[in-house]
């Protein structure tokens, strides 16, 4: 039985052919150390990997130098939030965050940094109200996610940057569910996005982005060899190789190219389109599916629909789901702060994730599935 | 015949030099940065003629020129 993979929030599967055979490809093509030496295969990688800083810059609005890869979404949130906020500053989270903001923001907080919660309302000028109580004049950064990993909720990122940007404040995007889906961009107001590259963006695990204005140098979590400045013990202190420590992932970075390059090829709103599509046919199922919750308050939705089946813990209905052919992701999403948000806690959600890759078809023997798993017995 | 080295801060600095002189139709070339011209292991452009010229559009462009030297071959 083949599984139908509905996990894309978490890492998106399939991969494009494009994407498959540039990873196939790279450690034969680009098998030299990037910008370490002279020679021929070092200066090939090199330049394929200043091929995709620029690709990735110009999705988002930046310049090559300010475009830093990193392993994944965490990375380039810990280097930025850890870069910027110092032990006593003042940091602003949402009440949606990943884990990927709020453990650093909590060990900041260990440190002695004072970091404020602002709720996600019920409507943008709610979170958005929300947010600019908080904002104060020693508020030194604010993070927010673009779009919820658990709802997929498209939170007011444009709205807060204003607010950021006219009292001075540094300000964080999580672009993780939001890339390669609906358009961001520096060109929004915020200061850093951090995503990964192994989602929208389609290229493979292991991969990751920290796009830059170049307003803010973070400080180093890491340090280390850069090909640059080699003859001095401080760390390089210029974009991007400030941030890029050790032997970048070349394989992962070839990918990536390939991943943006495939997203390109088409327009965003039509990627949208089609996994939007695939949710409001998940929806009308769900709604004439008796006992199911569906999380979705808000204005707007990147392709994720969370929900559960009352009576029944997440995990066990996609346990039993899987089982039956089709790959969910139950539990917590790493995202406690936005299941407590949510009322959600402790058991979490089931969530669905689309990707370009899925059809109609998938959706709708899902939507049967579900309404099977409500009569099953289930041993949890 | 000679040739200039400008050497720049890194590699991205040398990539992002060849991209926008290749776009303005003046050839030039990455090559490793000789320990006598600039510390460190970084990298240059080499370019065959108006060094002057290129350094005024290099640095205009954001690319710090770190050392320059003319070789004659």
């Amino acid at each position: 039985m083949k599984t139908v993979y509905f996990d894309n929030a978490a890492t998106t599967y399939p991969k494009p052919p494009s994407v498959v055979k540039a990873t196939a490809e790279a450690p034969v093509k680009y098998g030299g150390n990037p910008g370490r030496s002279g020679h021929a295969y070092s200066y090939n990688a090199a330049a394929m990997v200043y091929d995709a800083r620029c690709a990735a810059a110009e999705m988002f609005g930046s310049s090559p130098e300010n475009t830093v890869f990193t392993s994944n979404c965490t990375h380039s949130l810990n280097l930025a939030i850890k870069g910027i906020v110092k032990p006593h500053d003042r940091l602003v989270i949402s009440s949606m965050e990943h884990n990927s903001v709020a453990r650093p923001a909590y060990a900041l907080s260990r440190a002695g940094a004072l970091v404020d919660v602002a709720t996600v309302g019920k409507t943008d000028e709610e979170t958005v109200s929300n947010f600019r109580k908080l904002i104060t004049p020693g508020t030194r950064c604010v993070v927010c996610t673009a779009a919820s990993n658990v709802t997929g909720r498209v939170m007011p990122v444009q709205e807060i940057a204003e607010i950021c940007r006219s009292t001075g404040v540094c300000f964080i995007v999580d672009g993780a569910q939001a890339c390669g889906i609906i358009p961001l961009s520096l060109d929004d107001g915020m200061n850093f996005i951090c995503t990964a590259g192994h989602k929208g963006l389609y290229g493979v695990t292991g991969t990751g982005l920290l796009i830059s204005d170049g307003e803010y140098v973070p400080r180093t979590i890491i340090e280390g060899g850069t090909g640059a400045t080699s003859a001095e013990l401080e760390q390089t202190g210029f974009m991007p190789e400030r941030l890029e420590s050790g032997t970048l992932n070349t394989v992962g970075i070839a990918s990536l190219k390939a991943g943006i390059d495939y997203v390109n090829s088409y327009s965003m709103e039509d990627i949208f389109d089609h996994e939007q599509s695939l949710c409001e046919i998940f929806l009308d199922g769900l709604m004439n599916t008796g006992n199911v919750t569906v999380y979705r308050n808000g204005d707007h939705f990147v392709p994720i629909v969370s929900f559960n089946i009352e009576g029944i813990p997440s995990s066990a209905v996609s346990g039993a789901l899987s089982e039956r052919g089709f790959a969910l992701r139950g539990g917590l999403h790493c995202a406690p702060l936005a299941h407590k948000t949510l009322g959600t806690l402790p058991e979490g959600t089931v969530r669905f994730s689309p990707s370009v890759f899925n059809s109609e078809s998938d959706v709708k023997r899902l939507i049967g599935e579900v309404k099977k798993s409500q009569k099953m017995d289930f041993d949890y | 015949m000679k040739y200039t080295l400008l050497a720049v801060s890194s590699i991205t600095y040398a990539m992002k030099a060849k991209k926008l002189l290749n776009g303005m139709g003046i050839f030039c070339e990455v090559s490793k940065t000789p320990k006598n011209l600039a510390s460190g292991c970084g990298y240059s452009v080499r370019i065959r003629d108006n060094p002057d010229y290129v350094t005024g559009i290099l640095e205009k462009n954001g690319i710090a020129i770190k050392g320059r030297r003319t070789v004659e071959m």
